[in-house]
């Protein structure tokens, strides 16, 4: 099948399923902009237009909703507040997630989103409250994060040398990992080097490697183009229906239906 | 090992940068060696020492987003810090043996096993100082401005003065002068001690402004 043949395939899919016509529209002109800039194969790209428009369809709209099991608490934060000088970014805010749960974290900018994660991460201190973390635990920042002149096959390797991983084995999961995110070839490009999409996908690897129990993603999507970012949701809600408990910053207001817990931090901090 | 060698990779990346940390000293050893020759050596070990910690600076500076995520994903705060230690010391005498080749032929009359040393004196103080100042100043600019501001005070203090000894190159001014004017083993003593005791004292700051930075946090209980 042609180029053509499956756009209009997977257009006439989209609208089967009941897309907004503007919607579809938008999918259609990205697809037909990533198939032109990377000369891939539609199929090898994107699957069939059924299997894609399912995936575009259930990412805009959310997947049905349904009873999921979910597993013990494993991150607890009680009574965070946190101070810059003048300045009160989170007053007593509480977030609680379990295993098999995504929960987002919204708010005006400057609200303390990125703060609130860090707290949760351990890589700030608040002035008061405590987060609790049962098992292990990962963060991926809004931005750096990566050393800009090691290859990606080098921060795999890195990072995977903590959980003591060979490197044959380290290379292998991150690969694999930033396949499912649409990256299939991590070349020889250093980090500093890549896109900013791209850098994001290796930020994004690097903190699932090591299949931790708690995820923590700061706007995990900065740069994405929007095949990157159904992958995104596509990989986030397998990770979610494997127990592990993932916490996301984001500002798009879109995503809340993604997410089991949603803490609007403009509201928490009153 | 995997840190060594990941910051090995880093720093030879950064090619434009290796050649400017090589202009330096050669420039420091240059300069002087129309008038005494001693004084170029003299000059070369400041030089290798200000170029070693300098890429020590800006190693751990470009380190500082990933450290807290490397922690996360099992390193300790010692695998981190004595990796980079140990991947700085190679990139150190990598960048002092083409200088400790080039006084070798090009002057004559040196304890050139005095004059390594004092090279070695050099390479091991400036990787922890550099790693230090990185800690201190998170921002390039103002790391390399402390660095040179070290570096030339190093150069104007009469080292025979108290404070001399208060430099981290001093044990390299000690030994380069028991090297260049054989003197009597004094200097050569006095060098080695001040050179180890620096060490012992940087390696210790080091370990304790990594362990600072990364330690974690009491607000954070993991189960």
């Amino acid at each position: 099948m042609s180029v053509e043949s499956w756009l209009w395939a997977l257009g006439g899919e989209l609208r089967r399923q009941g897309l907004a016509e503007e919607h579809a529209a938008a999918v259609i002109v990205d697809v037909r902009t990533h198939l032109r800039d990377s000369a891939e194969d539609p199929y090898r790209a994107f699957g069939t237009p059924e299997r894609y428009a399912a995936a575009v369809v259930e990412s805009l709209r959310g997947p049905v909703s349904q009873v999921r099991p979910v597993g013990p608490v494993r991150l607890r934060a009680e009574g965070i507040s946190k101070r810059y000088g003048r300045r009160q970014v989170l007053r007593g805010v509480g977030l609680t997630v379990q295993s098999g749960q995504i929960a987002a974290i919204v708010g005006a900018n400057g609200c303390g989103k990125s703060t609130l994660l860090r707290i949760c991460a351990g890589l700030v201190t608040p002035d008061a409250g405590t987060v609790c973390v049962h098992g292990t635990l990962s963060y991926s920042p809004q931005e750096d994060g990566t050393v800009p002149h090691l290859l990606p096959d080098e921060h795999f390797v890195l990072v995977g040398a903590g959980q003591g991983l060979s490197r044959d084995r380290a290379r292998a999961a991150g690969r694999d990992r930033a396949a499912q995110l649409g990256w299939r070839d991590v070349g020889t490009t250093t980090a500093g080097r890549l896109s900013g999409g791209t850098r994001q996908k290796l930020n994004l690897v690097m903190s699932t490697l090591t299949e931790p129990d708690v995820l923590l993603l700061d706007e995990p999507y900065q740069g994405f183009d929007r095949g990157a970012y159904v992958n995104l949701w596509q990989e986030l809600w397998r990770l979610r229906d494997a127990g592990k408990a993932i916490v996301v910053v984001t500002h798009l207001l879109n995503e809340l239906d993604q997410a089991d817990v949603v803490l609007d931090l403009t509201e928490a901090n009153g | 090992m995997t840190v060594a060698e990941m910051t090995l990779r880093e720093i030879v990346r950064r090619r434009g940068v290796i050649a400017l940390l090589l202009l330096l000293p050669l420039a420091f050893y240059l300069i002087r060696r129309d008038q005494y020759v001693g004084q170029s050596v003299r000059s070369l070990f400041i030089g290798v020492g200000w170029a070693v910690s300098t890429a020590a600076l800006f190693s751990t500076i470009g380190a500082r987003s990933i450290e807290p995520r490397l922690r996360l994903a099992g390193y300790r705060s010692h695998d981190l810090y004595l990796g980079r230690l140990a991947g700085l010391w190679v990139l150190g005498a990598l960048l002092a043996a083409p200088f400790l080749l080039l006084v070798r032929f090009d002057t004559s009359g040196l304890r050139y096993g005095a004059v390594s040393l004092a090279m070695l004196c050099c390479v091991v103080i400036a990787a922890p100082l550099g790693m230090l100042v990185g800690y201190v100043l998170p921002r390039e600019m103002e790391g390399t401005l402390l660095l040179l501001t070290a570096v030339a005070l190093q150069m104007i203090i009469d080292p025979a003065s108290r404070i001399a000894k208060l430099t981290p190159f001093w044990s390299s001014r000690e030994i380069g002068t028991y090297a260049i004017d054989h003197t009597g083993t004094g200097y050569l003593v006095r060098g080695a001690v001040h050179g180890a005791v620096v060490i012992l004292l940087m390696l210790a700051f080091v370990a304790i402004a990594s362990s600072a930075r990364l330690r974690r946090r009491s607000h954070l209980r993991r189960a």
